[in-house]
């Protein structure tokens, strides 16, 4: 498969920002990037959950980038669309919107869009995510 | 904010529901506005309605050490010193913010004979509140994280006197210092069935050249809650220290490689 690296494109950041560990001030929230690439590695944990990728650039070469999402596994698992620990495999496509570093280089971004062997996946998470599922909340 | 329209329709009910203003128990969720110590937004570069603090000259240097990743002064975490990012303990008063957002800023009250406890989902912490019980030298000889607390009724209002801290916490998230000396009360009123407020003083002369005392801090009755699983919201070091060093600290050019 032949991995793409696009260039970094300026978009308008509209949603609210509300990392609760401090993330965001480390990454540039007016700007994003996409990069396409293939997971090596998915941690669904606390603080923040994490994939790991490759990415190919025109040239061949390849750069280990690492994305963390915005919203903890309880803010996603809210979403009801069926985040879980097994939603990112190794191996899989990925195509990722995200804010880039502040750092000039680093290879780290927070993820904004994220679409998983062609499917996107909602990040958001927060006040306005739906109640979570009975059937993982009722005790017994 | 449909939310917000929600609370409001509902916020007549919640008063004409008979309600024992002794009983503090349940699941209250934070809905006032900050989630730091004082009136001071929590918005990134926002700095809109910014409380002064009193610092004292030592208070203030204090300060100036704290790095933390919110704020007006917020610095990548990767190169600031929020205890929050070794997973070390909040502490008393910070637990008490409720510093994150919905579902996480939340804290449950039990009352049990003598005691009140209180558990906090952010962090997984917790501690407890002797009731009537006087605080003496003996008591606070070595600081803890959360200090050593005694609370009483005043009418209506459940008075927690505290001292005995470990100066390592912060009081918030945007660093405000506090001393192993620091004296705190803090006053709960049920407002109405659904509604809690709090209210914290802290005495601390060695940071602050007069009694700093916080917003006042709302917290809405979550009946469904106490229904649901706790979701055991522990900050894990093994866990941090790896999204420090693949993540945070590659974000923020500390360049550790993955």
């Amino acid at each position: 498969m032949a991995y793409r690296f696009f260039a970094p494109l300026v978009l308008i950041f509209s949603m609210t920002a509300f990392a609760h560990h401090g993330s965001s001030i480390s990454y540039q929230l007016d700007k994003t990037i996409t990069l396409d690439g293939i997971v090596t590695e998915w941690d669904y944990r606390n603080p923040h959950p994490q994939i790991y990728f490759d990415v190919k650039d025109k040239d061949g070469t390849v750069a280990h980038w690492a994305a963390e999402l915005l919203s903890t596994p309880l803010m996603l698992r809210n979403l009801n669309v069926g985040w879980s620990r097994t939603t990112v495999k190794p191996k899989d496509h990925i195509i990722l919107v995200c804010n880039p570093s502040r750092v000039a280089g680093a290879k780290a971004c927070l993820a904004k869009e994220l679409t998983l062997n062609g499917k996107s996946w909602p990040l958001g998470g927060g006040p306005n995510a739906a109640p979570a599922p009975a059937a993982r909340g009722a005790r017994q | 904010m449909r939310w917000l329209a929600f609370l409001i329709l509902l916020a007549p009910q919640a008063a004409q529901q008979k309600f024992d203003p002794h009983d503090l128990s349940g699941h209250w969720n934070r809905t006032s506005r900050f989630q730091t110590f004082s009136n001071v937004f929590s918005g990134q570069g926002n700095t809109a309605g910014t409380a002064e603090a009193p610092f004292t000259p030592e208070g203030k240097a204090k300060f100036d050490a704290n790095k933390p990743g919110y704020g007006p002064r917020a610095v990548p975490p990767a190169i600031g010193n929020d205890p929050m990012g070794t997973c070390d303990p909040l502490g008393i008063p910070r637990l008490l913010n409720t510093e994150v957002i919905t579902p996480h800023q939340t804290m449950e009250i039990v009352q049990v004979p003598g005691r009140m406890i209180q558990f906090f989902e952010w962090h997984h912490d917790w501690r407890e509140v002797f009731i009537d019980r006087q605080l003496s030298a003996a008591d606070t000889v070595e600081p803890t994280w959360n200090g050593t607390s005694v609370g009483k009724w005043e009418g209506d209002v459940f008075v927690v006197d505290s001292m005995g801290f470990d100066d390592r916490t912060w009081l918030d998230k945007f660093g405000y210092p506090h001393s192993e000396n620091m004296k705190l009360q803090e006053r709960y009123r049920r407002i109405d069935a659904d509604t809690l407020e709090l209210t914290m003083t802290i005495t601390d002369p060695e940071m602050y050249t007069r009694p700093w005392v916080s917003d006042t801090k709302l917290f809405r009755l979550d009946r469904a809650k106490s229904s649901r699983w706790d979701e055991q919201i522990y900050c894990v070091p093994t866990e941090e220290y790896k999204f420090n060093l693949l993540v945070r600290d590659e974000a923020g050019g500390k360049g550790a490689g993955k």
